[in-house]
């Protein structure tokens, strides 16, 4: 992973500066605007946009402007972040699972295989049930049901490039197995795991709507993007701006996010 | 002496209103026959036959497609009789119910004083599950006295003994069923189909004892997902639904479908306990008692499809509602004195709220929004749905609780206030009220009565820890050619029961 | 080339037993899963007797209740007996409404498997040949628009995609039904009606992840060197793509394609809940939430045995396709 950041850095400004600009967004984003996301006052609910609630207002009669800057905030960061972890972890024990000792890929495979197979519904009542609801705990949550997906991922990917020459030959050659797998395993495995951290990041996405939907994660007032379309969603008959926006707001960000990376990689 | 009940029925007679709007097509003369499509909006694989065990509002629907109390609630809450012709009490205390004659079940046995006492007394053996276990530990003793008379005796004398049996758990079935794969009931449907949620259908009883249904069969499903509920009316695959969403009203009624608005008496409540941290300070309580912006929630949450509530129980079109009693404002600065001198101002207040209870999330959202106006922190505790009732509710020092209408007053008293309830919400404990309840249940004098309960409504509203901000309204939205249904007191759909009343228009009536 | 023979002829001898560890490999994760989800349900607070009494239960009638269910004895006992249950084809009784889970279970199971098959013949074949093809021609428009495309749609919540296709097909253009009522179904001109949108919109979300997961495998396996080898010998564009890029890309596809196609059995709760549509992973998400744990625990050996299948399958695709035959 870290080699994957490396790798970012020195020649990928593109899906860098990206990033850069959505958490630049999620922190000073809510600034951008004068009113409260969570205030309720005597506006009619889904109203259409106006001077003073520039895309009119949501269900409850809030400004949908002020919780959309909220909502990309909560997304932004909480995606990141869980995506982040799952995506090394998954990674990590993927490159372990095929270099270090075999009875690793025994244990974690199974392991793996079992959390895939469990609905991660048990997993997020469970941790509520435990850890309560907050944002450690719901980082944690996503990076847990994700970091399975990845595993295998990167364990087929590496399972491939052990066997290939260059490997081979590196082995031969006498050098540790760090240097091989920093060297030799990730730079070659980087492309198509880079493929599955954007589809990563944008089940997170979706994910986040759903939890929060349980309860566990962004308490109200506060609001993550899915959460927010979801609330709306009655807004639809009406088009209101409160459902549409955030929608394509998800869309914007996701979809702009895995460009930048397919494009990253392909000059790598 | 049904007479009790007609004394009732007299007194609150004209003056009282049900509101809402009628359905625009119930002027033409009913029609026979049709098959009518509904969507409940709770459904799920664990779903019964048992009446018993009903605890949701589709499974009130089909309990009431298929059985029959001894006693019906109607529009108004008044109890009339059903399979009981008669049920007389000198003392409020024993009762002898006589039964309808020649009442048949779908099995084809007739109705017997044995069934009555079968399907009341399983209700007092913890493995029947009951939602009303309590409720039936109060009948001391149910006997047989003949083959068409009862006697109950209850532990203290009830007034309102014959709506409690209006209750649709108490619904009467075949003296030893165990099956409750198909319903053997009385009503005026028979069960062809049951798939436990997926879908029920009901095709018309030809026996039954009332006046016969008109529609030939209902087609019963449940649509949790709100848009796809109203999705499914729009195009025509259901053509009634219960549980409309107050924010589609205008565009359902814009495409010409009707929406039948009634004053059912449940609401969504903060309770604060009084036993616990902050309720044990009377000045918190009142402040956010004062907090509680009613008439925004009213507008935003409920968009005016509900009524202000004044921290008691007894909703304004009972006829027992206390209209002297002063109704509490939205008053953010004296709020914010009470929550000062109550100490707690400088800390962060957690409100439990759940989807599990009405509306709890949007009215502490309000409510929280209101409180940061006057420098209160409110941390908003939204939690899962499954299990609240039982891990977080009446168990946080401040949570919200939604609480189902009942058919009397006497039992939103009892069950939610008495010191001795289990259900009392903020563990309020008030002797006075407790004999004044006693008294409004033995009682022969109305206007005693009606005296008794204004001043327990006072005595609520004043000291217990239960903040009642608004009483939902709930709505239904039908088809054009689905005619008859009326707003009912007694729940969403005609108090559940509109297969009885409802009829299709048109050619509607025969096709299909 | 040499190389994949010689690998072939390792195969065919050690092929069985490969076979056999993997199903072995499989057999521990389905004991883990089963141990692991009783005990998260049995950890979860609350059990049964909350959902069957609810708002009305007293401590008294809980405790009845409870011992009338068998959940005041031991969790091991209680676990021993449903794996004895189970061992014997009996996969006991709902703790809700005392029927048979096997009862539940089979109607609802026949519906997602249907519901899934249908969604797997339209989206394995269109994400294959838009995977190889958009790799083919990499970053060409075409590639690009497929990219935008395939992420777009599952960058959408898919809430969103189902219930604005009934809004718009179902309520505004009344051409297709919004419930997919799988019990009126009875020609294939129905069955096209009432499925069109939910095996659309479940085709749409499952498509990117195996799109994408296909272009990279196919685009790396086309940039290496012995595919650069082989154009050099004259190897026509066809034969390129079919016997050197195909067979070398196959493992991490196969792998893709087996993750998406094990969520369209008990990942599709939301299609389900739009299109009012009884399947199982609704049952699951009912059962959870009312802590039926024999209900929960038959579910879940359903998931996992569909999701070891698949995924056990892709493992052996996986290791038969590795450069120098499998792990000795």
């Amino acid at each position: 992973m870290i080699a994957l950041l490396g790798k970012l850095r020195g020649k990928h400004d593109r899906a860098v500066l990206l990033i850069v600009f959505w958490l630049f967004l999620a922190l000073l984003g809510p600034l951008c605007s004068s009113q409260d996301p969570g205030a309720i006052g005597s506006q009619p609910v889904f109203s259409s946009p106006s001077i003073t609630h520039l895309l009119g207002t949501d269900y409850l009669g809030r400004d949908t402007f002020a919780r959309l800057l909220n909502g990309i905030r909560h997304t932004v960061i909480l995606c990141f972040a869980s995506t982040l972890i799952a995506c090394s972890v998954g990674t990590f024990l993927g490159i372990a699972a095929v270099t270090v000792r075999p009875w690793l890929e025994a244990v974690t495979g199974r392991l793996a295989d079992g959390f895939l197979s469990i609905p991660s519904l048990l997993f997020a009542l469970l941790v509520i049930a435990v850890f309560g609801t907050s944002t450690v705990a719901l980082i944690i949550t996503m990076g847990i049901i994700y970091a399975p997906g990845a595993y295998r991922t990167s364990r087929a990917l590496a399972q491939r490039i052990v066997r290939l020459d260059f490997v081979t030959v590196a082995r031969a050659r006498g050098e540790s197995t760090a240097y091989i797998v920093l060297q030799e395993i990730l730079p070659n495995m980087a492309g198509p795991m880079i493929a599955d951290v954007g589809l990563r990041f944008i089940y997170s996405v979706l994910l986040l709507s759903n939890l929060s939907f349980l309860g566990i994660g962004v308490q109200p007032p506060e609001v993550d993007l899915g959460s927010m379309v979801r609330e709306n969603m009655l807004g639809m008959v009406y088009g209101s701006p409160a459902m549409i926006v955030p929608v394509a707001v998800i869309a914007v960000l996701t979809v702009g996010i895995n460009l930048a990376l397919d494009s990253s990689r392909g000059k790598g | 002496m049904f007479s009790v009940l007609d004394r009732r029925a007299v007194l609150k007679g004209a003056g009282l209103l049900v509101a809402g709007v009628t359905s625009r097509s119930a002027v033409s003369a009913p029609v026979s026959g049709g098959h009518l499509r509904v969507a409940g909006a709770v459904g799920s694989a664990s779903e019964s036959f048992d009446p018993a065990r009903q605890s949701m509002a589709t499974d009130y629907i089909r309990g009431h497609l298929f059985y029959d109390g001894l006693v019906s609630l109607d529009d108004r809450l008044i109890p009339r009789p059903a399979l009981a012709e008669t049920l007389e009490s000198d003392d409020f205390q024993t009762w002898h119910i006589r039964l309808r004659r020649n009442v048949r079940f779908h099995d084809g046995a007739t109705l017997t004083a044995e069934d009555v006492v079968f399907s009341l007394l399983r209700h007092q053996i913890p493995s029947t599950g009951s939602q009303r276990y309590a409720l039936a530990r109060t009948m001391q003793s149910v006997r047989v006295l003949s083959a068409l008379l009862v006697e109950v005796v209850l532990d203290a004398p009830n007034s309102d003994f014959p709506a409690i049996l209006g209750i649709s758990n108490f619904a009467i079935l075949k003296a030893g069923t165990t099956n409750f794969t198909i319903a053997n009931g009385t009503g005026p449907f028979r069960c062809q189909e049951f798939a436990p949620g997926i879908r029920t259908i009901a095709v018309k009883n030809s026996e039954f004892w009332g006046a016969p249904p008109f529609l030939d069969s209902v087609e019963l499903i449940a649509i949790p997902d709100e848009m796809a509920r109203h999705n499914a009316l729009m195009s025509g695959d259901v053509e009634l639904i219960a549980s409309a969403n107050p924010r589609l009203v205008q565009m359902l009624k814009k495409n010409g479908f009707g929406i039948v608005e009634s004053p059912v008496g449940t609401y969504t409540d903060l309770s604060i306990r009084l036993d616990q941290r902050y309720g044990r300070s009377a000045d918190f309580v009142e402040g956010m008692k004062f907090l509680l912006n009613r008439e925004q929630i009213r507008q935003s949450v409920f968009l005016g499809f509900s009524r202000v509530g004044n921290d008691q129980p007894i909703a304004p079109e009972s006829p027992y509602f206390n209209t002297q009693l002063p109704q509490r404002p939205y008053d953010p600065e004296k709020a914010r004195f009470l929550l000062k001198r109550s100490g707690f101002l400088d800390e962060t207040i957690p409100l439990v709220c759940s989807p599990a209870a009405l509306a709890s999330v949007d009215i502490a959202v309000v409510l929280q929004y209101a409180a940061s106006q006057i420098g209160q922190k409110m941390a908003v505790q939204r939690v899962p749905a499954d299990g609240y009732w039982t891990q977080y509710w009446m168990k946080e020092p401040v949570g919200f609780g939604n609480i189902n209408p009942s058919p009397a007053a006497s039992l939103s008293f009892e069950v939610g206030f008495a010191s001795k309830s289990p259900w009392n919400e903020s563990r309020w404990r008030n002797p006075q009220f407790d004999t004044l309840l006693r008294e409004a249940k033995s009682t022969r004098d109305e206007v005693r009565k009606r005296q008794l309960y204004w001043d327990m409504q006072a005595l609520v509203s004043a000291g217990s820890g239960v903040c009642i901000p608004n009483f939902t309204n709930s709505l239904d939205a039908h088809a054009p050619h689905v005619c008859g249904l009326r707003p009912s007191q007694a729940g969403q759909l005609m108090g559940y029961n509109f297969a009885r009343s409802v009829w299709l228009s048109g050619s509607r009536g025969q096709e299909i | 080339m040499a190389k994949r023979k010689q690998g072939a002829g390792d195969l065919n001898r050690h092929l069985p037993a490969l076979i056999g560890r993997r199903i072995f490999a499989a057999a521990t994760s389905l004991a883990f899963v089963i141990v692991t989800v009783f005990a998260i349900t049995n950890i979860l607070p609350g059990d049964a007797t909350d959902a069957l009494l609810g708002q009305g239960a007293t401590p008294q009638a809980i405790a009845a209740m409870r011992h009338d269910l068998g959940l005041d004895r031991s969790v091991f006992l209680r676990f021993w007996l449903w794996l004895w249950g189970v061992l014997h084809g009996q996969f006991g009784y709902s703790l809700l409404n005392g029927l048979p889970v096997a009862d539940a279970i089979r109607p609802r199971l026949h519906n997602s498997l249907l519901l899934a098959g249908a969604s797997a013949a339209v989206a394995v074949p269109v994400s294959l040949f838009l995977g190889i093809t958009s790799a083919i021609w990499k970053d060409t428009l075409y590639d690009r628009a497929v990219s935008v495309l395939t992420l777009g749609m599952v960058s959408v919540p898919e809430f969103v995609i189902g219930t604005m296709a009934v809004y718009v097909f179902a309520v505004r253009l009344h051409v297709l039904p919004a419930l997919a009522d799988v019990a009126s179904v009875h020609s294939i001109g129905q069955f096209l009606r009432a499925f069109f949108m939910p095996v659309a919109s479940l085709a749409l979300v499952t498509l990117a992840q195996m799109v994408r997961m296909t272009r990279a495998a196919m685009a790396d396996t086309l940039s290496a060197p012995y595919i650069e080898m082989a154009l050099l010998k004259g190897v026509g564009p066809a034969r390129l793509i079919l016997v050197h890029a195909i067979p070398n890309a196959i493992g991490p596809i196969v792998n893709a394609v087996a993750l998406s196609l094990s969520s369209l059995l008990g990942g599709v709760v939301v299609i389900e809940v739009v299109f009012t549509y009884p399947g199982i992973a609704g049952l699951m998400v009912d059962a959870v939430s009312s802590r039926d744990v024999p209900t929960v625990q038959a579910c879940a050996l359903v998931f996992c045995l569909t999701y070891l299948l698949l995924t056990t399958f892709a493992d052996i695709v996986t290791i038969l396709s590795l450069p120098r035959g499998r792990k000795a």
